[in-house]
C-alpha cells in the first residue's frame, strides 16, 4: 500500500525539501544508562523508524558529561573516569547525531570546566539547563552569569527547560519562560531556546514576546491546536524551533504541530531546520 | 441516511474496491473522538464544523463520531444535544454522540431524548467536569440504562493534561480505577494515556496514546479490538494520531483496520 503524502503524513519529496533539523531529541533523557550509554542506544534505535520517517537529517541530544544531573553516584563516578563513554553514540552516527552537555548550574566550577573540556574541545555544540533532578536550578539565579558568559565565549547554543505548569513549579529548581526571559534580558547578544515553549504556550509565549534573543522550541506537550500559528503571529517564524521529544513523544505529535500548522510554506522550513542551523552555524 | 446505513455503505465500498482493482483497499477511517463547537478556553483552526469536516475530508477520514464541548460547562443539556443533532444532520460524516451528566437533575430525560429522540448510538460523559466519581450510584445506573438502551458510553478521562488546564479550573484525570463492572454495557474511554492496566472490557482511543511506539506496545497488553482510532479533534491536531496510526507504529495490516474503522463499526454498529 502506497502511504506516501498520505493520511496525514507528508511526501517524502516534501519532507526532505524542508531539511529537518530535530533540536530535542530526549533517548533516555534522564539516565544512559549504568554503563553510561547502552539505554540511549536502545532508545536511539527505537527511534529510528521515525527519524527515517520523517526524513529528519540532524537531531540533538543532551549527553550527561558527570556533573551530578543524574542522581546515580555509580554513574557520574563512571562518567567521570571515562569520559569516552559520552561520545559513543556520536561515533556510532557520526552523520545524524549532534550533540550537547546537561550543565549543572548549582557547580559553577565544575561546569565551567566542562565547557572547556566539550565545547571549546569539541565536539559538543552547546548546553542543556534541566527542569528537574539533581543538575536542575531556576534560571534566574546568579548561577548562571558566569555560565552564559562562558558560552557566549565559545559560540554554544543554550536550550533551557521550561514550563509554566497549573499550580505552580513541579520542583524548585524548574524554570519558568518568564524566568528565562529575565536571564536573557542580561545577556542580549547571546540567543537562548526556551524549550517546550513554556509548555502552556499561550502564557509562554507572551512572556518571552519582548525577548528577540529567545527563540520557542515545539516539543514536549500534547499537539495542542493553534500554538505553531500563534508563535509564528506573535514572534515571526524565524524565533520558532522544532524539536521532536522522541521517543517518548512521537513522530505525529511533534511534527503535525509544524507540518499541519495554518503557516506558510517557508515558515515550515525555516521552523523545522533552517532557525537551528542558524543558531548552529551551520547557515 | 441514517448512521447504520452510512457504515454498512461505507464497509461496502471497500468491499467492492478491492474486487474491482485486486489491490489493497484504501484505508477506511472512522474517527471515535472529535467534538464540536467552541472549546471554552481559547478559538481553535477547526473550531467551525464545516472546516472540521473539510479537513477529515482532506485526511480521508471517512466519519467521525462528534461530541459537543457545549456538554462540558452547559446545564442545559438538552438544548446541548438538539444543537449537536441539528449541525450533524447537515453533515453525513458526522454521527452525534449527546452529553449526559447523571448527577443533574433530569439527567434520565436528557438520556432518553439522545436515544429517543436524536437516534443517538452512544453518550459522552465529562465526571471529571461534572464532578462525581466512577463509584456514583447514578453512574451505575447509567450503565444499566445504555447497556438496556444498546448504546455506548463515551467517558471522557481528560480532555487537556492537567498541566496546563486554567487555573481555576483544574480538573484532574478521571480515577478509572473505581470504574464498576460495566456488563454488557460497551463502554469507550476517550483520552486516556496509558497508565496502569485497562480496565477489563473498556475499549479505548488513540487520542493521547503518545510516543513512537505507544500504540505498539499498547498491543502487548491490549487487544487490537478494544482501541478505536480517535483524534480529539479540533483540540488536538488530528493528524497526529492519523500519522501515529498509520504511519509511525508499524502496524499489522489486518490490527490497523481494525483501530481504524473496524472496532467503531463493530462497536456503535451492533
Amino acid at each position: 500500500m502506497n502511504l506516501d503524502g498520505k493520511y496525514g503524513l507528508p511526501s517524502r519529496e516534501t519532507l526532505e525539501g524542508y531539511r529537518i533539523w530535530d533540536s530535542y531529541f530526549t533517548p533516555s533523557h534522564g539516565h544512559p544508562g549504568a554503563d553510561g550509554s547502552s539505554r540511549l542506544i536502545a532508545d536511539i534505535e527505537r527511534s529510528m523508524h521515525a527519524i527515517k520517517l520523517g526524513c529528519f537529517e540532524k537531531l540533538c541530544y543532551f549527553a550527561h558529561v558527570g556533573l551530578g544531573t543524574t542522581s546515580d553516584a555509580d554513574f557520574e563516578s563512571l562518567v567521570q573516569a571515562k569520559p569516552e563513554t559520552v561520545s559513543i553514540p556520536l561515533e556510532r552516527w557520526p552523520d545524524l547525531l549532534i550533540g550537547m552537555i546537561q550543565l549543572n548550574a548549582n557547580d559553577v566550577p565544575a561546569s565551567l570546566d566542562a565547557l572547556d573540556r566539550w565545547l571549546r574541545d569539541g565536539p559538543m555544540r552547546g548546553v542543556y539547563f534541566a527542569g528537574g533532578g539533581p543538575g536542575a536550578l531556576t534560571c534566574a539565579d546568579t548561577n548562571f552569569y558566569p555560565l552564559v558568559e562562558r558560552i557566549a565565549e565559545l559560540g554554544g547554543v543554550i536550550m533551557q527547560h521550561t514550563w509554566f505548569k497549573t499550580g505552580g513549579k513541579q520542583g524548585p529548581g524548574e524554570s519558568t519562560p518568564s524566568e528565562l526571559a529575565e536571564l536573557a534580558a542580561r545577556f542580549p547578544e547571546q540567543k537562548f531556546l526556551c524549550a517546550h515553549a513554556g509548555g502552556e504556550w499561550e502564557k509562554g509565549i507572551r512572556a518571552v514576546r519582548d525577548s528577540p534573543n529567545i527563540l520557542v522550541e515545539t516539543s514536549g506537550f500534547d499537539a495542542t491546536a493553534g500554538f505553531v500559528e500563534m508563535a509564528v503571529r506573535e514572534l515571526g517564524p524565524e524565533r520558532v524551533v522544532f524539536g521532536s521529544h522522541l521517543p517518548s513523544r512521537s513522530l505525529g505529535t511533534e511534527l503535525s504541530k509544524v507540518t499541519a500548522a495554518e503557516i506558510p510554506e517557508a515558515a515550515k522550513k525555516i521552523i523545522l531546520g533552517g532557525n537551528y542551523r542558524l543558531l548552529l552555524g551551520e547557515e | 441516511m441514517k448512521r447504520r446505513q452510512l457504515l454498512k455503505a461505507a464497509a461496502a465500498v471497500s468491499a467492492i474496491s478491492v474486487k474491482a482493482s485486486g489491490e489493497p483497499s484504501p484505508l477506511e477511517i472512522i474517527d471515535s473522538n472529535v467534538s464540536l463547537f467552541r472549546w471554552p478556553f481559547r478559538r481553535l483552526p477547526l473550531d467551525e464544523t464545516k472546516t472540521l469536516v473539510a479537513k477529515m475530508r482532506t485526511l480521508e477520514i471517512g466519519s467521525a463520531m462528534a461530541g459537543s464541548f457545549e456538554g462540558i460547562f452547559h446545564r442545559d443539556l438538552s438544548a446541548v444535544n438538539e444543537r449537536l443533532a441539528k449541525e450533524c444532520s447537515r453533515f453525513p460524516e458526522l454521527h452525534p454522540i449527546g452529553s449526559v451528566n447523571p448527577i443533574a437533575s433530569g439527567w434520565e430525560g436528557d438520556f432518553s431524548e439522545c436515544v429517543e429522540k436524536h437516534r443517538m448510538s452512544g453518550i459522552r460523559l465529562h465526571p471529571g467536569y461534572h464532578g462525581y466519581e466512577l463509584d456514583n450510584p447514578n453512574f451505575a445506573k447509567l450503565i444499566v440504562m445504555a447497556a438496556e438502551a444498546g448504546v455506548v458510553i463515551q467517558l471522557a478521562c481528560a480532555l487537556e493534561d492537567t498541566r496546563t488546564q486554567n487555573d481555576i479550573v483544574s480538573v484532574p484525570d478521571v480515577d478509572i480505577s473505581a470504574l464498576p463492572d460495566t456488563g454488557a454495557c460497551r463502554v469507550q474511554l476517550l483520552n486516556w494515556r496509558p497508565r496502569g492496566s485497562v480496565p477489563s472490557g473498556v475499549y479505548l482511543d488513540t487520542a493521547r496514546i503518545d510516543g513512537t511506539d505507544g500504540i505498539a506496545s499498547l498491543l502487548a497488553t491490549v487487544s487490537p479490538g478494544r482501541i478505536l482510532f480517535g483524534t480529539h479533534a479540533p483540540f488536538l491536531i488530528p493528524e497526529a494520531a492519523l500519522i501515529r496510526a498509520v504511519h509511525e507504529n508499524q502496524l499489522e495490516e489486518g490490527p490497523l483496520r481494525q483501530i481504524l474503522a473496524g472496532n467503531v463499526n463493530r462497536l456503535f454498529g451492533q
